[in-house]
């Protein structure tokens, strides 16, 4: 019965020390590798070979059933994902290079000026580079009419190199998301929006409310314990045991 | 050694559901997480176990139908269990997971008692946090489901939604995901086990039973009603075995020691983890 008492305090201490380890414990920050990208840094070699634009497009004969607002026109005004409300800001997007007259673009690599893009998860997961999708010189730019990336043909031109068969509306998936919380993203991707704020919601009050109901819980639980261990009572299971060493 | 009396709890059926969800939410906590930090070190030595991100999607992936069927199968076991002829009954008594009125009472005094300002709840045979605990799973299973089987098919998928809906699955998928682990590993684990007077293990899941005189003191109402009803002599079972004690100790504190792991590395990672 020693034994256990002992063995148990052992565990509850050594669980409340890594929990303050965990808590103390460096960010772990420096141990990364101060790179833009780890994953895409071996793939620079690839970069010119033009390798990836060899794939054939191969668009099979399907009907499409969901059709994309900005591609084919809808009578209603309203749709839930509007990329074009943010492309006000973009200039050289009906470019055909959209890089010319930019200096020293030839000796950087994308995403030390594209920062925000070579971050997205659907790029660094995939284990893409940028040229994949967005091919050899010139790059052009999204709405450039004769551009691959162009919603009109990109479903085709893009991700039906890797994807076969992908749709029109396939391609309406955003590759380089807006950031969820950021207000902007209202405007430009409502229901991702909306979704985020719902899903954040949700997370803080089902934690917030079982965590602070947990604690209260331990503590209450702690302090019946402690009052009970003062005053020892008869109906205690097994009396002669007060001499521990508390 | 005389062994304390014991009565039922957990039917097998009720065991091997809880046994399984186990297995296959922690293969899927580590399979997403891992992937989920995949710029991390930590990320990539997770997925290498798996033999790199295309393996560990592929074992998510296949898991993730195998959840799918259990869950079937659990609604079928259920709607079974329902005796029809007197639904009304046996959806609403006291047996029943349903929630019901007297939950939000029991809450009620549960908070009353933390401050010190009554008695706590008398409780029957399930706490309004047991019923939480069913129901959570029970609503976050068919989300993770509906938002997780089009990104496995994403090309299959935007031939019945549009693209962009993929990305509000992503989102919705992650986002519950990290909920049922912050859940399952924080506040399962300590109401379930960390609790005083529960420490070493909750064992009644596992061995499917309860000592009755602990279960006077957790859950009076339902004692008190098995007693009237004349139904205690039935329930009671004789204790678990200790090869099978042995067995699920080292399973469940497995289980336990692969959550905190994975929670440890979320809350140290926590900055890389990609929301949007
Ligand atoms: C020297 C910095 C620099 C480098 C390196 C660079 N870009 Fe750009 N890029 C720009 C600037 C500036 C724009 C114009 C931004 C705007 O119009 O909002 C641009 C525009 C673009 C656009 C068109 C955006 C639109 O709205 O249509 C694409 C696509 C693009 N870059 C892709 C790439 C890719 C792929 C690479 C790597 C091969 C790359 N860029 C490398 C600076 C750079
Ligand atoms: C899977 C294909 C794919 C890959 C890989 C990819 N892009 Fe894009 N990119 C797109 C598409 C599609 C668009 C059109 C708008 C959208 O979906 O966000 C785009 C748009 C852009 C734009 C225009 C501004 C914007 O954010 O919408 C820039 C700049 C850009 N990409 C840069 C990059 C860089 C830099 C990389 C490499 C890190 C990269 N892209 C990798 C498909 C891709
Ligand atoms: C160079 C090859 C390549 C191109 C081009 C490409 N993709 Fe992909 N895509 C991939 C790979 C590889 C995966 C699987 C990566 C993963 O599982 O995370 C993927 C997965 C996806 C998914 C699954 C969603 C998810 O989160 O798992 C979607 C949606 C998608 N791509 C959309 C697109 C769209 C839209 C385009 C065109 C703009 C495109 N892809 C172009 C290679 C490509």
């Amino acid at each position: 019965m020693d034994l256990r008492r002992l063995l148990r305090k052992a565990v509850l201490q050594a669980a409340l020390g890594l929990l303050g380890a965990m808590v103390l414990w460096p960010p772990a920050v420096p141990a990364q590798e101060e790179v833009t990208s780890s994953i895409r840094r071996y793939k620079q070699r690839e970069l010119s070979t033009g390798y990836y634009e060899e794939y054939e497009v191969k668009p099979r004969r399907q009907r499409p059933r969901v059709r994309a607002p900005e591609v084919i026109r809808q009578f209603t005004p309203v749709t839930p994902y509007r990329p074009g409300a943010a492309m006000g800001a973009g200039v050289r997007s009906r470019l055909e290079d959209s890089h010319a007259g930019i200096q020293f673009y030839e000796q950087r690599r994308c995403e030390e000026c594209h920062v925000t893009e070579a971050t997205h998860s659907r790029t660094v997961r995939g284990n893409l580079t940028c040229r994949q999708c967005h091919g050899g010189e010139p790059i052009a730019g999204i709405n450039y009419y004769y551009s691959p990336m162009n919603p009109i043909r990109r479903h085709a031109y893009v991700c039906a190199k890797c994807h076969e068969g992908a749709s029109v509306s396939f391609a309406t998936y955003l590759v380089h998301e807006p950031k969820a919380g950021d207000p902007a993203t209202r405007k430009t991707f409502a229901s991702l929006y909306y979704a985020n704020w719902f899903m954040y919601l949700l997370i803080v009050g089902t934690l917030g409310f079982f965590i602070l109901h947990t604690l209260f819980w331990m503590g209450r639980e702690t302090y019946h314990a402690i009052r009970e261990k003062r005053k020892p009572e008869p109906r205690e299971e097994a009396p002669p045991q007060e001499p521990q060493n508390e | 050694m005389n062994d304390p009396v014991r009565i039922v709890r957990f039917s097998i059926f009720d065991r091997l559901f809880h046994v399984f969800i186990m297995v296959t939410f922690l293969i899927q906590a580590v399979t997403g997480m891992g992937r989920l930090l995949y710029t991390t070190a930590w990320g990539k030595g997770v997925v290498n176990l798996f033999g790199g991100y295309d393996g560990a999607t592929a074992v998510h992936n296949t898991v993730g139908i195998l959840m799918l069927i259990g869950f079937v199968i659990h609604i079928v076991y259920v709607l079974a269990k329902v005796e029809w002829k007197s639904w009304r009954r046996s959806l609403f008594d006291a047996d029943s997971l349903l929630p019901r009125r007297r939950d939000v009472v029991h809450l009620g005094q549960k908070i009353r008692w933390f401050f010190g300002l009554g008695p706590p709840p008398a409780f029957d045979r399930w706490t309004y946090w047991e019923k939480f605990d069913y129901w959570a799973v029970f609503w976050g299973l068919p989300l993770l489901a509906v938002t997780g089987l089009p990104l496995m098919f994403p090309l299959a998928a935007s031939r019945i939604m549009p693209g962009w809906v993929l990305n509000v699955f992503v989102l919705l998928h992650r986002a519950e995901a990290l909920l049922a682990m912050l859940y399952i590993f924080i506040i399962h684990f300590t109401i379930g086990h960390f609790r005083r007077g529960m420490f070493p293990m909750n064992e009644c899941m596992f061995a499917g039973s309860v000592e009755l005189e602990k279960e006077r003191k957790e859950k009076p109402l339902w004692i008190a009603r098995l007693q009237e009803e004349g139904r205690l002599e039935e329930v009671m079972v004789a204790g678990p075995p200790r090869w099978y004690r042995v067995i699920y100790f080292v399973f469940g504190y497995s289980a336990v020691v692969v959550g905190l792991y994975l929670l440890l590395n979320l809350l140290i990672y926590r900055s890389y983890i990609e929301w949007h």
